[in-house]
């Protein structure tokens, strides 16, 4: 089974504000216990403590692990898809193919109000530009073929031209020529995550994304989302193995869950943690040992890339 | 104490010289390896460079596929991912990488630059460039690269915001403008240096104005040594109708050394730089910055023709035509004398040599510090390291140890109330 672990890096009101060693010695915790990725949120609804943005916090993160898979959340309001394309992808070269995009599709007024747009979209629209957002993402970062780099400084030929691929997109909301300014990267797209889709997002979710988090739910409502997910996946030809359900919880009852996870058909799990160091602690010092002693973690990661961790198809080194 | 000049190294994946990663001694993989570029920042850190530089572009910098498969451009890291890597290997040099105005919003751009400069113990800097190239305007809408009074328009509201926002300024009722609305304060703690850094590229008439109204320290491209101190004396001198000081700005103009132990292996090197350039790549290399796309009809042996205005980079298409007038070059020699630093001043030489000439322009009142921009990495990154650095301390004029812990610190910038 897959293990995440969300971290909100906002830090409830009154309590003391991670600092990026408290952060960085959690996640090697989290690497040493086989943990397969640790997803970091971005701007709440509520202002956040954090010093630090999700994306920036990131690629530090990097450099001082090398397992581990990062995952940042990002929203389509918050950013231009060329931009946020070439982010992750560049965070996926410099973490050795171990990123993932966490895409919230959640309107947040807070964020609309910030961002030039005091109105807001309509829920419809909001809906139709994170689809078409998504899809420019996904195809600009393979708009450069595998093997596209040459490198061949006596021929003078940097790249093969004919694997450079604009995507010339004309949409609703947008219009990008593309190809994106960074290399393919190593796991051809980093993963893509979506948590806790709406009904009207769950054709998007089960056509698009990686990795699906379903909020916590007993066991029989469980059980019906992910079949419906998997359903959905296969109906449009993909493999519903392809698809990773891991769902959402903040109470480790170790039993409990081995029982979900039979009894859901889903893939693994996602914990939820809080922004304090007590907790932290207690999550890499008493709960992960509890988790391995189940077997449920402790394996060691298959490869190198995140794509390997959770055996997805794509790019990286499975 | 005397005056000491401020460094940036200029960090550009393969090099600066347009056909730098040909050379046998340049890094052919620096755009996908973060490693070398950890190496670099460690260099310069070493060498007590007041900041790394990253330039940016969102999008591609050659439109034609032939002329951009036979150039290195193309592909790199996405700067802002790139010096938060870098922010963690690294514990004194400043870190500044450029964003645009045109292709962002300022409280997104105003948050990530923050939280650069948390991880990095305030160690941040922004280069605001307004983005001049019809190639990247493609890949944000349909409507074309704004006209320059718009983007700078737009550019001046954003700093605005962007400062606002980072100094605790704005207003209960938010920022409610022309091209952007913002309705909280940043939810970021303050900067450990106050504020980050805020540094221009950009040289026009209104490019100069906005640089004196809101940036730390100015990035620019100069020949000679009278075009360098005209726009020294033009910028500190636009400062006081915004109540500030000479010294609050410190102007950092380019300057590509190729430097080595001889003056004979110095030239050497150059040459064999030269000697790699395909013509249509130089020729190609300088239409985009004269924003001129048919350079290559005109006869390549001829002079620079008639050219409109741009509505791109202003400040530089003057600088070339001005060049190609002074020394009376052909499109040939023009291009082939950009490819190697895209305008910027350029020295060959020992390091005496290279110390003699910065000296001759700090102290003459042309320069506060230099931008300086290897031709190829690692190897002119580490000779100027090594060979030029040890001669400007000798002489005084360079630090040879950090004194403060934050950017401000080693630019001795005043921090914001
Ligand atoms: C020394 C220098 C460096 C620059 N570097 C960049 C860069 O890295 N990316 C970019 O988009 N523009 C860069 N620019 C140009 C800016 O985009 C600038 O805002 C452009 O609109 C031209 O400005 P000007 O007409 O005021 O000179 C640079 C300009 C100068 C003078």
């Amino acid at each position: 089974m897959h293990l995440a672990v969300s971290l909100n890096i906002a830090a409830a009101s009154g309590q003391a504000i991670l600092d990026f060693g408290q952060i960085s010695s959690f996640v090697r915790k989290a690497e040493a216990a086989g943990v397969d990725m640790v997803i970091i949120s971005d701007s709440a609804d509520k202002p956040s403590s954090s010093p630090f943005e999700a994306t920036t916090l990131l690629a530090a993160l990097a450099t001082v692990t090398n397992r581990i898979g990062l995952v940042a959340g990002a929203s389509t309001l918050a950013h231009q898809p060329y931009n946020l394309a070439r982010r992750f992808a560049s965070l996926d070269i410099i973490s050795h193919g171990r990123v993932g995009w966490n895409a919230t599709l959640r309107q947040n007024p807070r964020e609309a109000g910030n961002f030039s747009r005091p109105e807001g979209f309509s829920d419809d629209d909001f809906r139709r530009r994170a689809r078409e957002f998504i899809n420019i993402v996904r195809a600009l970062w393979i708009g450069w073929g595998r093997d596209a780099l040459l490198f061949d400084k006596a021929a003078g030929r940097f790249h093969d031209p004919d694997m450079m691929h604009p995507l010339n997109h004309v949409g609703e909301f947008f219009s990008v020529r593309g190809p994106l300014n960074v290399a393919r990267s190593p796991q051809d797209r980093p993963v893509l995550i979506i948590s806790d889709p709406a009904e009207a997002d769950l054709d998007l979710a089960s056509g698009a994304a990686d990795v699906v988090l379903i909020e916590g739910q007993p066991s029989e409502a469980l059980k019906v989302a992910v079949g419906d997910l998997k359903r959905r996946a296969a109906a449009i030809g993909r493999k519903p193995e392809t698809v990773k359900v891991l769902a959402t919880t903040s109470e480790p009852g170790i039993d409990s869950l081995q029982a979900l996870l039979e009894s859901s058909g889903c893939d693994g799990f996602n914990f939820v943690l809080p922004a304090d160091v007590p907790g932290l602690h207690s999550f890499a010092d008493r709960i992960l040992p509890e988790l391995r002693r189940h077997g449920i973690t402790g394996q060691s990661y298959r490869g190198a890339a995140l794509r390997s961790h959770l055996g997805l198809a794509g790019g990286g080194d499975q | 104490m005397t005056r000491q000049m401020k460094l940036g190294a200029f960090l550009w994946a393969t090099g600066h010289h347009i056909a730098a990663w040909r050379h046998p001694k340049a890094h052919v993989t620096a755009g996908i390896d973060i490693d070398h570029y950890i190496q670099l920042a460690r260099t310069a850190e070493a060498a007590k460079f007041d900041m790394v530089f990253c330039e940016d572009a969102a999008g591609l910098r050659e439109a034609n596929v032939g002329i951009a498969s036979q150039t290195s451009r193309s592909i790199g890291f996405e700067p802002i991912s790139l010096l938060s890597a870098l922010a963690v290997q690294t514990s004194r040099i400043g870190l500044v990488s450029t964003a645009s105005t045109s292709y962002n919003e300022p409280y997104g751009l105003a948050r990530t630059f923050l939280s650069l400069d948390h991880l990095s113990g305030g160690r941040a800097g922004w280069n605001l460039v307004t983005s001049a190239s019809p190639i990247e305007a493609a890949n944000f809408g349909s409507t074309g690269l704004k006209p320059h009074a718009d983007r700078y328009e737009r550019a001046r509201e954003f700093a605005e915001v962007v400062t606002g926002l980072w100094h605790g300024k704005l207003g209960a009722s938010g920022h409610d403008g022309r091209s952007f609305s913002v309705r909280d304060p940043l939810d970021l703690p303050r900067s450990p240096q106050g504020a980050p850094v805020m540094v221009q590229a950009g040289a026009s008439d209104v490019g100069r104005d906005l640089a004196a109204r809101t940036a730390d320290v100015v990035f620019t491209a100069a020949q000679t040594f009278e075009e360098a101190k005209a726009f020294y004396d033009d910028l500190k001198g636009r400062l006081a109708a915004y109540g500030r000081e000479p010294d609050d700005i410190k102007i950092m103009p380019g300057v590509a050394p190729v430097v080595a132990e001889t003056e004979a292996e110095a030239r050497e090197k150059h040459e064999e730089l030269q000697e790699l350039i395909p013509d249509d790549v130089g020729v190609a290399l300088l239409s985009s910055y004269l924003s001129i796309s048919d350079l290559w009809r005109h006869p390549i042996d001829g002079p620079l023709p008639e050219l409109p205005e741009s509505e791109g980079m202003k400040s530089r298409q003057a600088l070339v035509i001005e060049q190609s007038r002074r020394d009376n070059l052909s499109i040939r020699q023009l291009a082939r004398h950009f490819a190697g630093a895209r305008g910027h001043w350029r020295i060959v030489g020992t390091a005496a040599h290279v110390a003699d000439e910065l000296q001759a322009r700090f102290e003459g009142g042309a320069a506060d510090g230099f931008n300086v921009m290897p031709s190829y990495f690692p190897g002119e990154l580490d000779a100027f390291a090594t060979l030029v650095v040890p001669e400007l301390q000798r002489r005084g004029l360079f630090r040879t140890e950090y004194e403060g812990r934050t950017l401000r610190d080693h630019l001795g910038l005043k921090r914001p109330v």
